[in-house]
């Protein structure tokens, strides 16, 4: 053996350890298909949406003495989005920015700083991860690829154009070799969609539109005549849920556009305000359920489509629950979109009762007008995007519901465009309920006090319920009760929802209160 | 006086953009609103405030030559319109997707005739009856006057959800059974905060204490699950005539 072949031998011996220890910092793909416990590998910890975790160092009986184990001041607007935690590093978001900070210590990483850019700044939700690789949606509708590494980006597309009024705000979801994206935006009409591209290469592999084309199944919800179906809305802009076995995507999506204009697209206006299975290879349309047909009150349905099995009706069932922001809970076979119950999680006034599908029926005189209609929930929902949760153990599905009363208002004079009116919220406040899954009764209540609270829920095996309330407190409650078991003062809002893994044998709870991480642990 | 004359052609100009879009829209209407409608949200032709290319035109760029060239193969003709009148096209239709943009502006100068389609007989009698406002309010008392106070949308809003008077009375009783009055700040689960009658803040415990609140507004709140819409528009109507 010569000395430069030996040399280039052990130069590719150290590429490839090099290239190992590269890897070992990255994602395993297996760690998508786990409960979450070391790993919080995705935006809603794993693919269920349940946000359960079966950690239980922190439970109870010990939960009083709970303790700050660090903060990280990010000085930015808050914070809105889940981290991941991925081999001991944290990766979350602001609006153009993303940090990666040490999950032991919460000591910065990196930072990473995209354009000042168009588009709505309203919240941004987190990234997903694929390997080495993190993908991240900009408020002017980019997805961009960066190296968990050192935050370098890799790639940059182009997901929509946001001088026609799309922005993005949502985390990402992987499943196998797709990087599934969603959109928002619905100032102006245009057409909702959903995105998958290749995790290496940011190739697109296809794309599924809200609205049917005109003349497909779905497309005679709308008029025949005109561009209604064209510039429908209908974003996807909250992250879905996934199960491998059957291999569908879930994912919910926004209301239909003109916001509040329901004569200018008469019809039930699907795939809007809807649930919808997805077959993640093709994005073709396994099956559907509509939470809100011919919605007029910008009630998006896509709060989380949760996931889990259990008994319904005496037969165990693959179920799909959702609270959806119009103040109803409904539970579908997630098999084939099946329904099989709606219940009210709040009280409303929009309804004259449920259809033969399981769908509210909507009152016209509460459609908006003129001259206001007082509607219950205002369009700032029942719920909304924070976090729900399923306690498997208990058999409890956990929401933050909103008593929100408003008036709605119509203000187009000829053809509606955009929004064509708006609400005005004249009275708030926030409740938690636990309810049965099997029946929609609310087993207990916690009343979160005046205003509206955005914060999440999180469940956890040592029987804890993570969340805030609307007047700046930290809480942990029993889930089975809704007993509050600790809380603290945090200094602002929680306008996230909360997380957790285990590190070096120590559990950590992580809650974004406005612009400042913490992370709650057990005193060492 | 040079600065003077700059001054006075910068004002003209800005005179002349703003009348451009109503200059635009007239010739908007003779050039193009038989197909595309007087306000441009189609008609034989697509709508334009929905369209791409005027969406993402910038000044003219894209939107001029599709109105000098025309687009033959979708029917539509070229127009032999001056670059003026172009330009005014362009800034009514600019015009336009910036009043879709802001559709959804419900503030105080909300035009009084689109809420008032109550009748303000029926809001009176449920004002005596039905409604129990008299028992708090008078048409001649507190409520003189109110329809000058407030723009019509406010009015209307404020019928449902007053504005607090100012912090709500509130009264602890400490364990020793001291009882302190004063003007809440805050209360939730787990703390009380008042200002005492000596102007003084002072706070609890809120498992420590009795706390009664007495919420002038209460009587509001319990109304809002009861009113119909016809109650609101009537009561509103009512209102509106106490100038």
């Amino acid at each position: 053996m010569n000395v430069n072949l030996l040399a280039k031998m052990l130069g590719c011996a150290a590429l490839y350890g090099s290239m190992a220890a590269a890897l070992a910092q990255g994602l395993d793909p297996a760690a998508l298909l786990q409960p979450p416990t070391d790993t919080w590998p995705t935006y809603n910890g794993d693919y269920t949406g349940r946000r359960y975790s079966p950690l239980k160092q922190i439970d109870s009986s010990n939960a009083k003495s709970l303790t700050l184990a660090w903060a990280f001041q990010a000085n930015s607007q808050a914070i809105k989005s889940t981290p991941l935690e991925v081999n001991g590093i944290l990766y979350f978001t602001v609006p153009e920015q993303v940090w990666a900070i040490d999950a032991r210590t919460g000591r910065q990483v990196w930072h990473y700083h995209y354009k000042k850019s168009d588009g709505d700044h309203i919240g941004h939700r987190g990234v997903a991860m694929w390997g080495n690789w993190l993908y991240f949606e900009t408020p002017d509708a980019h997805l961009i690829c960066l190296d968990a590494k050192d935050g370098h980006a890799r790639w940059d597309i182009v997901l929509a154009d946001v001088q026609l009024g799309y922005f993005a705000t949502m985390a990402p979801l992987v499943v196998g070799n797709h990087v599934i994206a969603g959109v928002s935006g619905d100032a102006t009409d245009i057409p909702g969609f959903l995105e998958s591209v290749d995790p290496e290469t940011g190739k697109q592999q296809w794309r599924w539109y809200t609205e049917p084309t005109p003349g497909e199944p779905g497309s005679e919800t709308w008029p025949k005549n005109g561009d209604a179906i064209t510039h429908g809305g209908g974003m996807t802009w909250m992250t879905g849920t996934y199960d491998p076995e059957l291999h569908l995507l879930y994912w919910g999506t926004g209301n239909p556009n003109p916001v509040l204009a329901g004569d200018a697209r008469l019809g039930d206006n699907l795939y809007t305000c809807s649930i919808v299975a997805l077959n993640p290879d093709t994005g073709k349309l396994a099956w559907s359920f509509q939470p809100s047909p011919h919605d007029t009150h910008d009630w998006d349905a896509v709060e989380t489509p949760v996931l889990f099995d259990a008994d319904f009706g005496g037969k165990p069932r693959k179920l799909l629950a959702q609270a959806s922001r119009n103040g109803f809970f409904f539970v579908l076979d997630r098999t084939n979109g099946e329904h099989l119950l709606t219940a009210p999680f709040i009280d409303t006034n929009w309804t004259s009762g449920i259809d033969g599908r399981g769908r509210p029926i909507s009152l016209k005189e509460k459609e908006p007008h003129a001259d206001g209609r007082l509607v219950y929930p205002g369009s700032d929902g029942a719920t909304n995007w924070m976090a729900p949760s399923f306690d498997p153990q208990l058999g409890l599905f956990y929401v933050v519901a909103r008593r929100v009363y408003s008036i709605f208002y119509y203000t187009a004079t000829g053809k509606p465009e955009g929004w064509a009116g708006r609400d005005h919220n004249i009275w708030e406040e926030s409740t938690l309920r636990a309810i049965d899954y099997s029946t929609g009764e609310i087993r207990w209540n916690h009343e979160l006090g005046p205003n509206q609270s955005v914060a999440g829920i999180l469940t956890t095996a040592g029987n804890l319920l993570f969340t805030g309330d609307a007047q700046g407190n930290l809480l942990v409650l029993d889930p089975a009760t809704g007993r509050t078991l600790w809380h603290v003062n945090a200094g602002g809002s929680m306008l996230s929802s909360p997380m957790t893994y285990a590190l070096d044998g120590r559990q950590y709870v992580v809650e974004g209160v406005q612009g400042v991480l913490y992370a709650w642990a057990l005193p060492e | 006086m040079i600065r003077f004359i700059v001054c006075f052609c910068a004002a003209l100009a800005a005179f002349a953009q703003q009348r451009a879009p109503v200059r635009g829209q007239k010739e908007f209407g003779q050039s193009c609103g038989f197909c595309h409608g007087d306000d441009a949200t189609g008609s034989r032709g697509p709508d334009l405030v929905r369209s791409p290319l005027v969406n993402k035109d910038l000044g003219g760029d894209l939107i001029a030559p599709v109105i000098r060239n025309g687009r033959p193969d979708q029917g539509m003709p070229a127009l032999p319109l001056s670059n003026a009148t172009i330009q005014d096209i362009v800034a009514f239709l600019h015009m336009r997707v910036g009043e879709a943009a802001r559709s959804s502006h419900v503030g105080g100068d909300y035009p009084l005739e689109r809420l008032l389609t109550g009748n303000a007989d029926a809001g009176r009698a449920y004002f005596n009856g039905a409604g129990k406002c008299a028992s708090c309010h008078s048409p001649t008392g507190d409520l003189a006057g109110i329809a000058k106070k407030y723009a019509p949308l406010f009015l209307e809003e404020r019928i449902l959800a007053p504005r607090p008077p100012g912090h709500a009375p509130v009264t602890v009783t400490t364990p020793s059974g001291e009882q302190i009055d004063g003007k809440l700040d805050h209360l939730d689960e787990f703390s009380i905060s008042m200002r005492d009658a000596s102007g003084w803040y002072r706070s609890w415990p809120r498992g420590q204490v009795k706390v009664s609140v007495h919420d002038p507004l209460q009587a509001h709140h319990d109304m809002l699950t009861k009113y119909t819409d016809a109650d609101i528009h009537n009561l509103f109507a009512y209102l509106e005539t106490l100038k």
